[in-house]
């Protein structure tokens, strides 16, 4: 009877080992990533991007802005190009410190036409990263271009404030900002100005990563921070 | 003189003799050194070469350009000897020379108001107070000109062409066509040791209709299957409403040499390869692929133009030192009156949201001296449900103009 408790005990054990090395993620291939020049979402992302993936940023608010700081740090050194459905404001994203000549603005506001600019845009890996407005897209669609991606190493980053269970399962990487709180600087009316936001980003989902891991991001300009917060 | 014409004439005096320095439209220098005759027979076959232009002509023949140039201000048809270049130049007036304006005013002031007074000044003084120009005016004058005679370039045609050898109904027959008619020209490109910066396409179909298609090379280059990516991307936008039965492709902008390669090139950015999915971003969206550039204005809208995309050159690209800072992106909305409840003056409920923080207003005033002249009163302000947005008053109606996101 003890023997048989023993090898219960036993069994157990390696059940919980073999549970433990099942759920350990696959090694970050440090090669490739596409760091954000966000040190927090770095951090929280393992170096960065890994390229060649699906990524999301999904939330409310915030993700053009983690977006724009993705694509100061790519056009330093290759080109950037945006899917625009019309509601791109480059004054900011110059701002956020891009090179506007190595963006290419690609406009487009229909499904089908974001999916094949993004389609055309990946096979060509003339850019590092592609940034695209979430879409309803077929289940096919978003594994074809996730195949694209992984092919010519390029990062799709995808913006949605909710991903669908197809783009869900598309995407290597998926992030969620969350609106935390709201910083102003000065005063109410017309001598105030909104410094910026605090971002509480999530990882939902990464493949070489643990997910649930959070990290705090503020967006805004640093002079207008340094002097609004006390 | 329109630049067609002149080039014509220029075609047309390659007949008197083969070295034909353009000077500019109106001025051309011919090299006779080795063609047969004398003075006066050049001179006649010159007119009778451009006799069907119908334009007023003077020639003029001279040991050196000066001595020409010189002698046809004298008289046309008229001749100077060799060795009395100087005596010809010494009555004719400093112009001549196309010397400025103030600097000729300045001689004038010295005196000095005729080429023969300009070869009289010592060499060295003149040269030290009018600056290294001088030099090369003073020996003019002198008639020394040791300006090089530049023959001009020999337009090549590099162009192939199908036609009568049936008619092409899908696409498919039109590439391997194409193919053929690049492979042509890519030859003949190679053989003249030339590159094409762009191509032209003349397609003829069937309904005896006719269209013609320009694609421009993002660098000059004599590679066929960048020639041909780049047709079939131009192509991929365009129908035809009948079969198509002839075909001729034009090389065009032609340039000497080689294209430059690097060993080590892997990550460099290929302009080519930008221009071919330019094109074919622009044949699947037909919609012009662009790039932003802001600029000074006090409307949100204003303050950023688009202009098309042009691919960078070859080299990689240099590292861009800018500093990146998170800033909050303003995503720009399809303009739309909100319903906005005031509390104080300021916006206290938005859209049926509740305002938590508002700032503003910012006036923008434009245009107020034109017949549509526009203020409004922009603010900033976060709602209840966490939307940070921009909002706007003009007249009494209320927008929302985008969000922060």
């Amino acid at each position: 009877m003890a023997a048989l408790a023993a090898v219960s005990e036993r069994q157990k054990a390696f059940e919980l080992l073999r549970a433990r090395l099942s759920a350990k993620p696959p090694a970050l291939p440090v090669e490739g990533l596409i760091r954000t020049a966000i040190p927090e979402l770095d951090l929280l992302l393992g170096g960065g991007f890994p390229a060649g993936i699906v990524a999301t940023l999904e939330g409310n608010t915030g993700c053009w802005s983690l977006a724009a700081g993705l694509v100061a740090r790519t056009t330093r050194r290759s080109l950037v190009a945006i899917l625009d459905d019309g509601s791109l404001y480059p004054p900011t994203l110059a701002q956020a410190g891009a090179s506007l000549e190595r963006v290419l603005v690609v406009p487009v506001r229909k499904a089908v036409a974001i999916a094949r600019a993004a389609d055309i845009l990946l096979r060509s890996r003339i850019c590092r990263l592609v940034l695209m407005p979430a879409v309803a897209l077929r289940d096919v669609v978003w594994t074809r271009l996730a195949s694209l991606a992984h092919r010519s190493g390029v990062l799709l980053i995808v913006i949605a404030t909710h991903a669908g269970a197809a783009l869900q399962s598309a995407a290597v990487v998926r992030l969620h900002c969350v609106l935390e709180r709201i910083i102003t600087h000065g005063q109410r009316g017309l001598w105030g100005t909104i410094a910026g936001f605090d971002l509480c980003v999530d990882v939902r989902k990464h493949k070489y990563l643990a997910a649930g891991r959070t990290a705090c991001v503020r967006v805004g300009h640093e002079e207008i921070f340094d002097a609004a917060l006390p | 003189m329109p630049p067609e014409l002149w080039e014509e004439m220029l075609d047309a005096l390659d007949a008197v003799s083969p070295l034909v320095d353009d000077v500019r439209p109106g001025l051309a220098f011919l090299d006779m050194h080795g063609i047969s005759g004398d003075a006066p027979m050049w001179i006649a076959q010159t007119h009778r070469t451009l006799l069907r232009f119908g334009c007023a002509l003077r020639t003029a023949v001279g040991a050196n350009k000066i001595a020409a140039w010189a002698a046809l201000h004298v008289a046309d048809g008229s001749r100077c000897e060799p060795g009395a270049e100087g005596e010809l130049l010494a009555p004719l007036p400093l112009s001549l020379l196309e010397i400025d304006p103030a600097t000729i005013e300045r001689l004038r002031l010295l005196g000095i108001e005729r080429l023969g007074d300009l070869a009289r000044l010592p060499h060295g003084p003149f040269v030290r107070r009018f600056g290294a120009a001088a030099a090369s005016w003073h020996e003019l004058a002198r008639g020394i000109d040791r300006r090089p005679f530049v023959p001009r370039g020999h337009a090549v045609a590099i162009e192939a062409s199908i036609f009568g050898e049936g008619r092409a109904a899908d696409e498919t027959q039109v590439f391997f066509a194409l193919r053929m008619l690049l492979a042509r020209i890519c030859d003949d490109l190679e053989r003249c040791g030339k590159r094409a910066g762009a191509l032209r396409l003349a397609v003829e179909l069937e309904d005896a209709e006719a269209c013609t298609l320009d694609v421009p090379l993002a660098t000059p280059t004599a590679h066929e299957r960048t020639m041909f990516d780049m047709l079939r991307a131009k192509l991929e936008g365009m129908t035809f409403a009948a079969a198509i039965v002839g075909l001729r492709l034009q090389a065009l902008q032609l340039e000497e040499g080689g294209e430059a390669q690097a060993l080590f090139c892997a990550d460099d950015l290929d302009p080519q390869r930008v221009a071919v999915t330019i094109a074919r971003l622009e044949a699947a969206l037909g919609a012009g692929i662009s790039r932003a550039q802001t600029r000074d204005a006090h409307l949100l809208e204003e303050r950023f133009t688009y202009e098309p995309f042009e691919p960078p050159p070859r080299a990689m690209l240099e590292k861009n030192q800018t500093q990146s800072e998170l800033v909050p992106q303003l995503r720009l909305l399809e303009v739309r009156e909100v319903p906005v409840l005031l509390r104080g003056g300021e916006p206290a409920v938005v859209d049926r949201q509740a305002v938590s923080q508002c700032v503003g207003p910012w006036r923008v005033a434009e245009r107020a001296y034109t017949s549509s002249p526009l203020s409004r009163d922009e603010y900033d302000v976060v709602l209840e449900n966490g939307t940070f947005a921009r909002i706007y008053r003009q007249g009494s109606h209320w927008y929302l103009r985008g969000v922060y996101e």
